[in-house]
C-alpha cells in the first residue's frame, strides 16, 4: 500500500474514535453538536505538550483528553436544566465559542531559530513529533487504530456491562430510568465527560497525523460528522459508528473522488435519504437482532 | 468611547438585529408548531437570496441590475418560502414523529446540501448583491450631529422588518390561518379533533417562516453588499441563540432578543473588535442557559 492508502486508514481510524466520542453521549438521549469543540481543545492542548514542552506523545495525548474531559463535564451540567433541542443550541454555541477561542488565542516562544506555538487565526504549525521521531505513515497508522481499537473495545465491553444498561435506560425513558432508582445527573454529566475525553483523544491524534491545524478544522461540519457516523450507523452496537466512519470516509469521499465536487453534494443528500428511509440508522437494534437470528448467533442470549 | 458613540453602536446594532430578529421568528415558529428545530432554515432563508439573484440575473437587460427594488425582496421572499417547503418535505413529513433526532439530522443533511449547493452554483465566490436600498433612500445618512448619524439603508431594513412582523402578527391573530397555526402549536390532537389538517398546517407555517427567512436573507445582502455562503453558519447561530434568549416558541421574545443581540453585539464589536465579537455573544447565551433557561419571555419549563 502506497502512503495516500495509509493517510486514508489513519483518517478512517480517526473518524471513528471522533463518532464513538458523540457515541457514548447519543446512548443516554442527548445530542452533542460540541464535539468538534472538545477534538479543538485535545488537539492543542496536546499539540503545546508536544511542540512546547517536549513531551511524549502518549502522555500529551491523555492529557488532552483529560483537558477536554474536564471541558465536557461543565457542559454536562447545564445539560441537566436544559433538555432535548435546547441542549442542541447550547452544544452548538458552545462549539462555536470553542473554536473562537483558539482564533484569538496566540501564544508562541522561540525554539531554535523558529517560532513556534498557536498563531491565532494562522493556525498551529509544525506539530512535528511523528517525524521527529522517525514515525513511518504505517507506523502512525498501527497506532491510531490500536487507540481506535482499546477505545473500540471499551465500549463494547461497557455496553454489556450494568453501565451500558443503565446508559441506555435513560436514553430510552429518563423517568422510568430516575424511578428504578437511577441517578440522572450522574449519568448524563459521566456519558459527556466520557465522550469529552475520546473526542480529545481524536484531537490530540489529528493534530499530530496533519502537523497543522487551525481555528477551521473543528468547525460545524466536524460536528456534524461525529454525530452523523453513530446516527447513520445505528445504536444497537459500537459496529454501526466503525461502519459509518468507513462507508462515509472511504466510499463516499475517497472511492468517488473521481466524481470531483459533486460527492461534497452526497454527504447532505445521504444522511437525509438515511434519516427518512432507515431513521434509526442501519443497524438498528431490529437489525442486529435479525442479522444475529439468521447467523444463528444470540439465540439463546436474552435479546 | 464617550457616550455619543455607544448610543451609535447600539443604534446602528438595534437595526441591524431586525434580521437576527426575523430569522429568529421563524425558527421560533416551527418549533413552536412542531416542537422540533429546523437546523436548516437559515440556510434555506439565504437560498432564496441567492435567488433573487438569479432572478434579477435572468431579468437583466440593461447595464444594471433589472429588477426594482422590493422585487429582490420579493422574489426572495417567494424562493425561500419555496425553499422552506422542501425542506419541510424532505427532512419532517416522512420522518418519524416521536423520534426528533432522525429530522434535527436530516436537517443537519439539508444544511450541508444547501450550502454545497450555493458553492458549487457560485464556484465558492462571495456574490455582490445589488445596491437596492439606495434606489428607495435618497440620503443615505441623517446626520444629527458629528458624531452620531442614523444609516438609511439601515433604517430601511428596519422599518420593512416591522412591516413584515406587524403583517405576521396579524396573519397569527386575525386570520383563521394563524388560528389554525395556533390551535395545532397550543394542543395537537384536539386541533387534529376539529378538523384541522395538521401537516397542510405545519408546511404552511413553514412556508410562513421561509417568506419571514427570504426577507431577512435579501435584507442581509443588501446591509452586507454580498452574498457568501461563509454567513450560513454564523446566522445560523445568531438566529437560535435570539430564539432561546427570547424563549422557544415566543415571537415577542424572538423579536426583542433579536434587537438585544443586534445593539449588544455592536457594542462588543466596538470595545473588542471583530474577532472576538461572537465570543460575547455566546457568553450572554450560556449566562441565560445558566440563569434563565426559559429565556426572557418562555414558560417556565418544569421538570417532567
Amino acid at each position: 500500500m502506497d502512503d495516500f492508502t495509509w493517510g486514508l486508514v489513519q483518517i478512517v481510524g480517526v473518524h471513528t474514535i471522533l463518532g464513538l466520542s458523540a457515541y457514548v453521549i447519543l446512548l443516554t438521549g442527548q445530542v452533542s453538536m460540541a464535539q468538534a469543540g472538545f477534538v479543538a481543545i485535545g488537539a492543542y492542548v496536546a499539540g503545546m505538550l508536544t511542540v512546547l514542552a517536549e513531551w511524549h506523545i502518549i502522555p500529551a495525548m491523555v492529557t488532552g483528553g483529560l483537558a477536554a474531559s474536564v471541558l465536557a463535564c461543565i457542559v454536562g451540567f447545564p445539560a441537566l436544566r436544559i433538555r432535548g433541542l435546547m441542549l442542541v443550541v447550547a452544544t452548538i454555541a458552545f462549539g462555536e465559542f470553542v473554536r473562537l477561542f483558539w482564533f484569538n488565542f496566540d501564544y508562541r516562544i522561540a525554539k531554535g531559530d523558529i517560532v513556534v506555538g498557536p498563531e491565532g487565526g494562522e493556525g498551529f504549525k509544525q506539530i512535528r513529533f511523528f517525524p521527529e521521531n522517525g514515525w513511518t505513515t504505517q507506523d502512525v497508522a498501527a497506532f491510531v487504530w490500536v487507540v481506535a481499537a482499546i477505545i473500540l473495545a471499551t465500549l463494547w465491553w461497557m455496553d454489556r456491562s450494568r453501565a451500558g444498561k443503565v446508559l441506555r435506560a435513560v436514553g430510552e425513558d429518563e423517568m422510568a430510568a430516575q424511578s428504578v432508582g437511577i441517578n440522572l445527573t450522574v449519568v448524563k454529566v459521566a456519558a459527556f465527560t466520557a465522550g469529552g475525553f475520546i473526542a480529545g483523544i481524536a484531537g490530540a491524534i489529528y493534530a499530530h497525523y496533519t502537523t497543522h491545524i487551525e481555528h477551521l478544522n473543528f468547525d460545524i461540519l466536524m460536528a456534524t460528522f461525529a454525530i452523523a457516523y453513530p446516527i447513520l450507523g445505528g445504536l444497537a452496537n459500537v459496529w454501526g459508528t466503525l461502519f459509518a466512519a468507513f462507508f462515509i470516509q472511504v466510499i463516499v469521499i475517497e472511492v468517488l473522488r473521481d466524481l470531483g465536487d459533486v460527492r461534497n453534494l452526497m454527504f447532505g443528500a445521504l444522511i437525509i435519504l438515511v434519516m427518512n428511509f432507515l431513521p434509526h440508522g442501519l443497524f438498528s437494534a431490529k437489525v442486529v437482532r435479525k442479522l444475529k437470528e439468521w447467523m444463528g448467533i444470540g439465540k439463546m442470549s436474552d435479546a | 468611547m464617550e457616550f455619543v458613540d455607544y448610543l451609535q453602536a447600539v443604534t446602528d446594532g438595534v437595526m441591524q438585529g431586525a434580521y437576527y430578529a426575523l430569522i429568529g421568528i421563524g425558527f421560533t415558529l416551527i418549533f413552536g408548531v412542531m416542537n422540533k428545530i429546523n437546523l436548516a432554515y437559515a440556510a434555506a432563508a439565504f437560498g432564496g437570496a441567492y435567488a433573487s439573484l438569479g432572478v434579477a440575473a435572468l431579468m437583466n437587460t440593461g447595464g444594471d441590475f433589472g429588477l426594482p427594488p422590493l422585487l429582490m425582496f420579493l422574489a426572495s421572499a417567494v424562493a425561500a418560502g419555496l425553499f422552506a417547503w422542501v425542506v419541510y418535505t424532505i427532512c419532517f413529513r416522512f420522518t418519524p414523529d416521536h423520534y426528533e433526532l432522525a429530522t434535527l439530522m436530516a436537517t443537519v443533511g439539508a444544511f450541508f446540501l444547501i450550502e454545497e449547493i450555493a458553492v458549487h452554483a457560485t464556484d465558492g465566490e462571495p456574490m455582490d448583491f445589488p445596491e437596492v436600498l439606495h434606489g428607495i433612500v435618497e440620503d443615505p445618512m441623517i446626520e444629527f450631529s458629528d458624531a452620531f448619524a442614523i444609516r438609511g439603508d439601515l433604517l430601511t431594513i428596519f422599518i420593512l422588518a416591522l412591516i413584515a412582523m406587524a403583517v405576521l402578527l396579524l396573519l397569527l391573530y386575525r386570520t383563521k390561518l394563524g388560528l389554525a397555526t395556533r390551535a395545532v402549536a397550543q394542543q395537537r390532537t384536539a386541533a387534529q379533533l376539529c378538523g384541522i389538517s395538521v401537516d397542510r398546517t405545519n408546511a404552511t407555517t413553514f412556508i410562513i417562516a421561509g417568506v419571514l427567512g427570504g426577507l431577512a436573507g435579501a435584507m442581509i445582502g443588501a446591509a452586507v453588499g454580498v452574498l457568501s455562503p461563509l454567513l450560513f453558519v454564523p446566522l445560523t447561530v445568531k438566529g437560535l441563540i435570539v430564539t432561546v434568549i427570547g424563549g422557544l416558541g415566543s415571537i415577542p421574545g424572538a423579536i426583542v432578543a433579536g434587537l438585544l443581540v443586534g445593539g449588544l453585539e455592536n457594542v462588543f464589536l466596538a470595545l473588542r473588535g471583530i474577532t472576538e465579537r461572537d465570543m460575547y455573544v455566546m457568553l450572554l447565551l450560556f449566562l441565560f442557559l445558566a440563569f434563565r433557561p426559559q429565556g426572557l419571555f418562555g414558560k417556565k419549563v418544569l421538570r417532567d
